[in-house]
């Protein structure tokens, strides 16, 4: 009797084993997505192929651009937001391709695709040694300007591969819903 | 031997019946799957959701491809043009708005419409999360077609699935009809919004 | 009596079977493991520039058919528009085509600039430098038609920056060859 009970009892343990290790298994999209190296404005970031630093966040209403020659200016729903940044390849030349912009309540911000003309933009081609400024521009609304992190990888699928995560720290909203230190216009075609 | 004979009739009959039953109930389902449900008629002056995109169409129109958003038509060529509002519902920026409007014209490639910006006459651009945008789709029309009167549509929406099948990543799938929707085709850029 | 003896009997011979199922083990689980992994393998390597081969100066190297040469390696100093302290490095090789196979054989085709720390350079596109008609690269002489025997110019230009100059040697690889890559010594060297 107490030995049948015992293996009643044994059983289910195992039951619940075997479900506790189902249960807390990682999946597959865990296992091969980016790997994240975190810092914050200001610091430099390095992964395994490129390192960076995002120096300056500006926000505008508006951009100046140029397109085909022409000077251009660029309207938005919500605000532009532009992160200068530096970026510098480690071992080997590479080139990084892909930045978003991930706001406090996790919505997420791809680079914007309406500029893709301007220089400065992503992508941009790295060389081991030679610092390279770039522009990160994104379109968003108002309300995911603070507290906000940039996302930044060489590819778009960076499985396995190292993803920069830069946390920009809290903006302010003004009364008027826009961070208190956002201009007008900015012009893109100037050199950063 | 009588015996084993008799045992071998019961499997036999039991093997039958099984298959039978089990034809019969998935014919009886396929039946149902199979019964064409009428397509909910959507009002154009309402909001439309699918799951990712929030649609409130504006106008529609036919018009000479001059100058048309900057799309690079034929020269000389007529197209259709639909207006509306879209709003990206999802988490994420995303363009997945190829397959949201099919039309219902026999004369246009109902798959290849070009999707525009209005703002800036950008080509089929990302759309970010919360943002609503006014979009044009634009179809060209075969030369020497008349602009139909009104412009049948049929909305789709796609379901999102946490882990696909393949990759093990999140993604929308299974494109499924909504409803169709009906807008006046009016002459020319000028016509006024719909209001709702 | 006969029994036990049977018994004992096939108790030692289940010892004996135990112990060779197991010593079996050593070697099955590291050919099992390398069956496996032996796809991947064949993909890394075949994808990646790991061992170099050294070729001496003015000396030619077969690879993927053809006999390479390094003719010339120089900066082009004194460019204006350049990020600060980069100097354009410009490489000139001569290949005599020996297999007209390109399409297959040179597939993959990278040069590159390695220095003394192990960094790799691909070539650019800020720097445009002037060059006569005859003089290609890598990737354009594939679709260029060279039949077996003509012997091509090909100019890859990169930019390094200045304290690497020194120590920057040229290198090809192609997929044909991988993980194999030539290494160009310099006259110095």
């Amino acid at each position: 009797m107490m030995r049948k009970l015992a293996n009643i009892v044994l059983l289910l343990v195992a039951v619940s084993l075997c479900y506790g290790l189902q249960l807390s298994k990682p999946h597959h999209g865990d296992l091969i997505g980016p790997i994240p190296a975190r810092g914050k404005l200001g610091d430099t970031v390095v992964g395994r192929g490129f390192e960076i630093r995002a120096e300056k966040v500006e926000f505008a209403r508006k951009l100046k651009a140029d397109r085909f020659g022409d000077s251009k200016v660029l309207t938005t729903g919500g605000i532009w937001a532009v992160v200068t940044v530096e970026f510098a390849a480690r071992a080997q030349s590479t080139t990084v391709a892909v930045a978003s912009w991930r706001g406090p309540t996790g919505l997420t911000y791809d680079q914007t695709e309406r500029l893709s003309f301007t220089d400065g933009l992503l992508p941009v081609a790295i060389d081991p040694g030679l610092p390279k400024k770039a522009r990160l521009i994104f379109e968003l609304r108002p309300d995911e300007a603070s507290d906000a992190v940039v996302l930044v990888s060489e590819k778009l699928m960076s499985a396995l591969d190292s993803q920069a995560e830069i946390w920009l720290g809290p903006v302010a909203i003004g009364p008027d819903g826009l961070p208190p230190g956002t201009v007008d216009t900015l012009d893109m075609t100037q050199p950063i | 031997m009588l015996e084993n004979a008799g045992s071998r009739l019961k499997a036999w009959l039991a093997a039958g019946i099984g298959t039978v039953a089990a034809i019969a109930v998935a014919g009886v389902m396929g039946a149902f799957g199979a019964r064409q449900e009428p397509l909910p008629v959507l009002v154009p002056a309402g909001r439309i959701e699918t799951a990712q995109w929030l649609l409130r169409p504006l106008k529609a129109y036919s018009a000479e491809g001059e100058n048309l958003y900057g799309v690079p038509l034929k020269p000389g060529a007529k197209a259709l043009v639909l207006e509306l509002e879209m709003t990206n519902r999802t988490a994420k920026s995303t363009k997945d708005y190829f397959d949201v409007l099919q039309a219902n014209l026999a004369m246009v490639n109902p798959t290849k419409p070009f999707i525009v910006l209005t703002r800036d006459s950008t080509l089929s651009p990302e759309l970010h999360p919360g943002m609503p945008e006014r979009m044009a789709y634009i179809w060209q029309l075969p030369d020497g077609t008349a602009p139909p009167a009104s412009l049948e549509l049929t909305v789709i929406r796609k379901t999102y699935k946490q882990r696909d099948n393949l990759y093990g990543l999140p993604g929308w799938f299974n494109p499924a009809p909504v409803g169709t929707l009906t807008l006046p085709v009016g002459s020319g850029p000028g016509s006024a919004d719909i209001q709702p | 009596m006969t029994a036990q003896i049977v018994d004992r009997e096939s108790a030692t011979s289940e010892r004996k079977w135990r112990r060779r199922s197991l010593w079996s083990l050593v070697l099955l689980i590291p050919l099992s493991l390398a069956i496996e992994s032996y796809d991947s393998v064949k993909a890394l390597l075949g994808d990646s520039d790991l061992f170099p081969r050294r070729v001496a100066w003015g000396e030619s190297a077969r690879f993927g058919g053809s006999d390479w040469k390094l003719t010339d390696l120089r900066g082009a100093f004194g460019m204006s528009n350049l990020p600060p302290d980069s100097v354009p490095v410009l490489a000139d090789f001569k290949v005599k085509i020996g297999d007209p196979d390109l399409q297959n054989r040179w597939l993959g085709c990278k040069v590159m600039l390695i220095d003394k720390d192990g960094r790799r350079w691909s070539p650019t596109s800020i720097v445009s430098l002037k060059a006569t008609d005859n003089v290609q690269t890598c990737i354009s002489a594939i679709f260029s038609g060279a039949k077996s025997g003509d012997t091509l110019n090909l100019r890859e230009t990169f930019l390094v920056p200045k304290e690497a100059t020194k120590s920057v040697r040229p290198a090809v690889g192609l997929a044909s060859e991988r993980p194999h890559f030539l290494l160009f010594q310099l006259e110095k060297d």
